[in-house]
């Protein structure tokens, strides 16, 4: 449907005339005589409603579930005419509810029958309902400011739903030709006008409604054109219930509702015992609700085959509903399910008790309700993406301080657009207790993959965290002063005097003269610590070579099979097993199986590991360190994306990505 | 979205094409060997991608059913027979039931025609199908339009001068138009040879089969993306916005959320997003598909090495259950989420949802989603067990604010609040998943219309009993008074509201006369307020009924009568 087709404006012109007061002449009872209390008791006179009370309940019935359907973009006008038009509600968004028309109504009363009926027509109404259909939506405004100079496409449509009690065949003509009549009038003020729009497409529909048991004095007549501009059509009912049924089916007409039932809900019925006290039935017994909703949402059903079976039927005006058996939902909702479409639903029997029960099973308690909705645009979510993601290593290896517990209220609040004083306390509370640490000399959960023996000196460990550290800080110092001031506490507590760095050194080189980062930085001059580039650099390489070893990353969309979680290596790889020599004795079983079990239980010697031929080739890093190749060494391979590990305390890591989380203020 | 090849075998593709110099050629051999450079163009770029091949003259022949094997399609095309004439109806319902059944209706398919542009004679001829189209029953309706999404592509081997002479090309665009627009016909510029008929297959590939690449952002983390298959461009409304909107080429992520909170959105597509190696340059198509195979498996092999953001993304988002939120252009959204297709594997998604502001209801405006650390106090609570999502709609839908309405009688029997009962027997049908809490609507998912059948309606019409549950509701709180005196306000009210709302004045009057009679058949037992407040109540509603302004206003509530027994009567003691 576009958007501005005959059904974005309805407007409803309903007869408040004296003879609608007239009873629609079907009783209502309402009265509630009770069996066992009934003795005695003379029965309340029977009641009717009025031609006006049937009109207004069957049009606000439309309303409604044109509301639930299309809460938006599809407006109506309430009109009631008698010695003038009463024009209810406008066009705004506001006004188009239920309540705001029920309040209104409820101003305008039932139509006085002892009214002059010289004085009063259904014709103020349809007047002043061809004005209304010139004025501008507030949908067709914007449509048209953003279109400037296309604005000429926006369509200007609408429908005049008209009930009335009318004499004639002939007085049903006079009306619409007073229809056209105002139109062609109306369209040539609007040419002229800005605030006007003229009307390209009118739809009348004319409902002639009379008392039960009386015979009409107009006859029905379907669409006809009576000029390019309107077209119209005429419709005799009785009142009552038969009204009520015939605007049903003009609203599944005019909005291309589809019905469906859905049967067989199971529901527990509380019965009445003695009409005072209520209790469960034991038995469950199946009903049906039936609801309306856009016929888009049969497409595909239609589509899927047998799409002839649904309109065999023909005996009720809207029983052309696609059936559908009930199924308990599962409560299951972290799952996504492929979703094709969406379509809100009107109940057709909005107060009926399986209706109720239904919606208010699937409704729960509403949860949230917005206070005074604040300017959140989704910029300030991706600004915070850009700070959240200055500093991001991707693999675990990579990082230090993400590794670390203690650095974590520092990592938590240095990304933030503007530090409180107390946050700035706590970045410097967090560095005094790295240098604490530093200097109780406590291990860091430096990775060792890729490197020798056992990886970094502790010195040079505690380098590599002071860089990093400061690589986090350093790209968040534009955010302010204060995080400047982190910065400079840093600083501040990470240099240490040359001199000290210098005697340490070679005071280690003594104890350790194969240590190859001692040598990486004795190359590289001890004076001066290496500029943060190279240094993080440096760092960056090495996760590339690990991530080289890490053959293929694993984890990706393409193959993402679980790294290898089998316990270090399989004995069968050894050579002695000559697995491929004819049948297998059951000693080599056996000595096979101990292999494997012991295996398990001690960590595989790395020369062993690598060997071939079972024979290891020692002294390898020798040849490394003159360049000719770069190999494998004895670490095991942990190395993989850190998101795989979820029970790593990098999982801290995703929890700030947690505050990205789109949210609504 | 998987293709059908669809080529003619009759005996006019066997006409001979003059080629300086070389060996003979037919038509059909130009056919195939445009269709050799589609398959190794497909084969490098959309190596996830089905294909099938059907051959038809007066008969259609299934040769290759779906595959990913594009070698087997490839030794199927020069494994033809020539055949009798060309009937393209009965081919064209050979591909509607083929896809059908493989792919259901939902799924959009390319359907690529190859044919020389001699459209047969007689009975099946395309000019006879298209005369008669008109004159069909449901039974043997006209294949077109096709009953899924689709595109049909005419590669005529002919050039346009040739399809002019006759009604060739007429003929081939009514059934582009039967087609609902949806597709193009291509025909050779210049002589028939090969290399104009590599020009015409390449501008199919450009149109149709060019791979989409983007990249995928994360504030600074980035990633080369190819987004298959290709996002089609989306008309919003034909008669306001006619251009195509297309997505960009920069997927920008502005967020996270959980599962539970987007639960299950409706999407116009769904697309895998892989991760591509950085320095590929332009694809050339139709160079020797094993040196591209090389020098890809090494380019992805290193490609494997390099910490990608997709990896990051992919696992994050499987592991904390939520979807990031991408944005696609100016006011177009759509949601990036990890997808299981088996026990093991799962795949990095995204699902496009319809553009504009707010596409899904339940979560408002896109714009005014923002971070939680803006929020004053943390919507999700502090242990993450809440959430402000679904919304509630400005105005509450009917059937959550306990209309009135009094059109029929009450439907069923119906007494006090039924519960619903959950068995999880009942076998899946139908999807109503509740979306807002506020608001329902039914959600399609298309695996569930495969399953649907359809019954005979067996909705129950109530005879009317006319009977108002409205007024038995108020008298059954009027005899259980002053237990109940505000829900029997409450009732009251809500009566006394619809009443004048719909002009109902007798039933105010008629009302009170019952309470003034309940208010005289009151036990003994009863309590002395009871009395007080069904007579003050009945007077209300009299005023009421009237219609003076004074009494009748609509936001004019009755409220209890204030008694005070308690009191007195213990003073008296």
């Amino acid at each position: 449907m576009k958007i501005f087709s005959e059904s974005h404006k309805t407007v409803f012109v309903v007869d408040h005339c004296p003879y609608m007061a007239e009873s629609c002449r079907q009783h209502v009872e309402f009265d509630m005589l009770v069996k066992n209390r009934t003795q005695g008791i003379i029965p309340l006179a029977p009641i009717s409603k009025s031609l006006w009370t049937c009109s207004v309940e069957s049009s606000m019935e439309y309303c409604r579930i044109m509301y639930d359907i299309f809460p938006f973009k599809k407006l109506v006008n309430f009109i009631v005419s008698d010695s003038g038009a009463h024009v209810l509600n406008s066009w705004t968004q506001e006004d188009q509810n239920l309540q705001e028309l029920m309040a209104a109504l409820a101003a305008v009363g039932p139509p006085n029958p002892r009214a002059d009926p010289e004085c009063c027509s259904i014709l103020h109404g349809l007047v002043a309902a061809v004005e209304t259909l010139c004025k501008i939506t507030e949908y067709q405004h914007e449509a048209r400011t953003l279109l400037m100079e296309n604005a000429e496409r926006v369509g200007n449509r609408g429908r005049i739903i008209c009930i009335t009690n009318a004499k004639s065949d002939s007085h049903v003509r006079m009306l619409e030709d007073c229809v056209q009549e105002t139109i062609h009038e109306h369209n040539k003020l609007a040419a002229n006008s800005d605030h006007l729009m003229q009307i390209q497409k009118c739809e009348l529909v004319l409902i002639h409604t009379y008392p039960v048991g009386e015979d009409s004095l107009v006859s029905d007549r379907p669409k006809k054109e009576l000029s390019p501009v309107l077209t119209s059509e005429v419709h005799s009912v009785r009142a009552g219930r038969h009204l009520a049924t015939k605007l049903n089916v003009l609203v599944q007409q005019h909005f291309d509702l589809a019905s469906t039932t859905i049967t067989n809900i199971p529901m527990k019925p509380t019965v009445s015992v003695f009409e005072q006290e209520e209790q469960h039935a034991n038995t469950s017994a199946n009903y049906d609700v039936e609801l309306l909703h856009h016929k888009d949402a049969h497409v595909d059903f239609l589509r899927s085959g047998d799409s002839h079976s649904g309109s065999s039927s023909r005996e009720g005006p809207f029983k052309e509903t696609v059936t559908l058996k009930w199924c308990t939902p599962r409560t299951n909702s972290i799952e996504l399910h492929y979703c094709t479409g969406a379509y809100r639903i009107s109940p057709v029997d909005v107060n009926s008790r399986p209706s109720s029960c239904l919606t208010n099973f699937l409704l729960n308690d509403p949860r949230y309700k917005m206070d005074a909705s604040l300017e959140i645009p989704l910029e300030r979510a991706k600004d915070q993406l850009e700070k959240h993601t200055r500093y991001w290593p991707m693999i675990i290896s990579q990082t230090t301080i993400f590794n670390m517990q203690a650095v974590v209220p520092l990592a938590s609040v240095i990304v933030k657009e503007a530090l409180t004083e107390e946050d700035v306390l706590n970045c410097q509370k967090t560095i005094y207790n790295l240098v604490d640490m530093e200097r109780k000399n406590d291990p860091l959960p430096i990775s060792t993959v890729g490197t020798r023996g056992k990886g970094p000196k502790r010195d040079e460990q505690y380098r590599i965290m002071w860089n990093e550290l400061e690589t986090l800080v350093r790209a968040h110092i534009s955010n302010s002063e204060k995080h400047q001031r982190v910065l400079e506490c840093l600083m501040a507590c990470r240099s240490k005097p040359p001199e000290e760095e210098e005697r340490k050194k070679r005071g280690r080189k003594r104890e350790d003269r194969e240590d190859k980062a001692e040598q990486a930085v004795k190359e590289h001059g001890p004076e001066k610590p290496r500029p943060d580039s190279d240094r993080l650099k440096g760092i960056l390489e090495r996760g590339k070579e690990e991530l080289a070893e890490a053959e293929v990353i694993k984890d990706s969309p393409d193959s993402p099979e679980p790294p290898n979680k089998k316990p270090l290596v399989e004995m069968d790889e050894t050579p002695h097993m000559e697995k491929s020599k004819g049948p297998v004795s059951l000693l080599s079983l056996w000595s096979n199986r101990i292999n494997t079990a012991n295996s398990r239980k001690h960590q595989e010697f790395a020369g062993r590991l690598n060997s071939v031929n079972n024979r290891a080739e020692l002294y390898q890093h020798l040849k490394e360190e003159n360049g000719e190749e770069l190999g494998l060494t004895g670490g095991p391979r942990t190395s993989i994306p850190f998101l795989k590990c979820s029970h790593s305390p990098v999982v801290n890591r995703m929890e700030t990505t947690e505050n990205g989380k789109a949210s609504r203020q | 979205m998987p293709t059908v090849v669809v080529m003619d075998v009759s005996l006019s593709m066997t006409r001979p094409v003059s080629v300086e110099g070389s060996e003979e050629y037919q038509r059909k051999h130009l056919a195939a060997h445009g269709l050799t450079m589609l398959f190794e163009h497909m084969a490098t770029n959309y190596k996830l991608e089905f294909t099938a091949l059907v051959v038809f003259s007066s008969l259609w022949e299934l040769m290759v059913p779906f595959t990913r094997d594009y070698n087997t399609l490839q030794e199927a095309l020069s494994n033809m027979d020539d055949y009798d004439k060309t009937c393209l109806e009965s081919a064209l319902v050979g591909v509607c039931n083929i896809v059908q059944q493989e792919w259901g209706g939902a799924i959009p398919c390319q359907v690529v025609l190859v044919t020389d542009g001699c459209l047969g004679i007689g009975r099946g001829s395309l000019r006879h199908s298209l005369a008669t189209q008109n004159q069909r029953s449901e039974s043997n309706r006209f294949p077109l339009p096709f009953p899924f999404p689709s595109k049909l592509y005419v590669m005529c081997m002919a050039n346009l001068e040739e399809l002019q002479s006759t009604d060739s090309l007429e003929c081939l665009e009514r059934l582009i138009d039967l087609n609902n627009g949806e597709g193009q016909i291509f025909t050779i510029d210049g002589p028939l040879c090969l290399k104009n008929v590599q020009s015409m297959f390449g501008k199919l590939i450009d149109l149709a089969y060019t791979p989409f690449h983007a990249v995928l952002k994360c504030g600074h983390l980035t990633a080369d993306v190819q987004v298959f298959p290709r996002p089609e461009p989306f008309v919003i409304d034909e008669e306001i916005d006619p251009i195509p909107k297309v997505i960009n080429t920069d997927l920008e992520i502005v967020g996270f959320i959980d599962i539970a909170d987007i639960s299950s959105p409706p999407v116009l597509s769904r697309h895998l997003v892989l991760p591509i190696a950085l320095n590929k340059e332009g694809d050339e198509v139709g160079t020797g598909i094993t040196d591209d195979n090389e020098d890809e498996n090494s380019a992805n092999q290193i490609a494997g090495k390099i910490p990608n953001f997709c990896v990051l993304l992919h696992g994050s988002l499987k592991v904390e259950g939520m979807v990031a939120i991408v944005q696609l252009g100016p006011e177009w959204h759509g949601m990036l989420y990890s997808q299981a297709d088996s026990k093991k594997k799962s795949n990095l998604m995204m699902s496009l949802f319809e553009p504009g502001p707010e596409p899904l209801p339940w979560l408002g405006k896109m714009a005014q989603l923002g971070p939680i650390s803006d929020a004053k106090e943390n919507p999700y609570g502090e242990d993450d067990n809440k959430s402000p999502f679904p919304l509630q709609p400005r105005n509450k839908r009917s059937y959550a604010q306990n209309v009135t309405v009094w059109i029929k009688p009450s439907g069923l029997q119906r007494r006090n609040p039924c519960t619903l009962t959950t068995e999880p027997s009942l076998q899946l049908h139908w999807k109503l998943i509740f979306l807002m809490s506020c608001e329902l609507s039914v959600q399609l998912h298309s695996s569930a219309f495969t399953q649907l059948s359809q019954q005979q309606s067996s909705f129950p019409r109530q005879r009317s009993s006319h009977k108002y549950t409205d007024v038995q509701k108020i008298l059954r709180n009027a005899r259980k008074l002053p237990e109940k005196t505000q829900t029997f306000y409450k009732e009251l009210n809500r009566l006394r509201k619809a009443a004048l709302a719909f002009g109902f004045l007798d039933l105010l009057k008629g009302v009170a006369d019952m309470l003034e009679r309940e208010c005289t058949l009151l036990p003994d037992t009863a309590h002395p307020d009871a009395a007080f407040q069904l007579t003050h109540a009945a007077q209300q509603l009299k005023l009421a009924s009237t219609g003076t302004s004074e009494y009748a206003a609509y936001d004019h509530n009755i409220t209890p009568l204030h008694t005070d027994f308690s009191g007195s009567s213990t003073e008296r003691m």
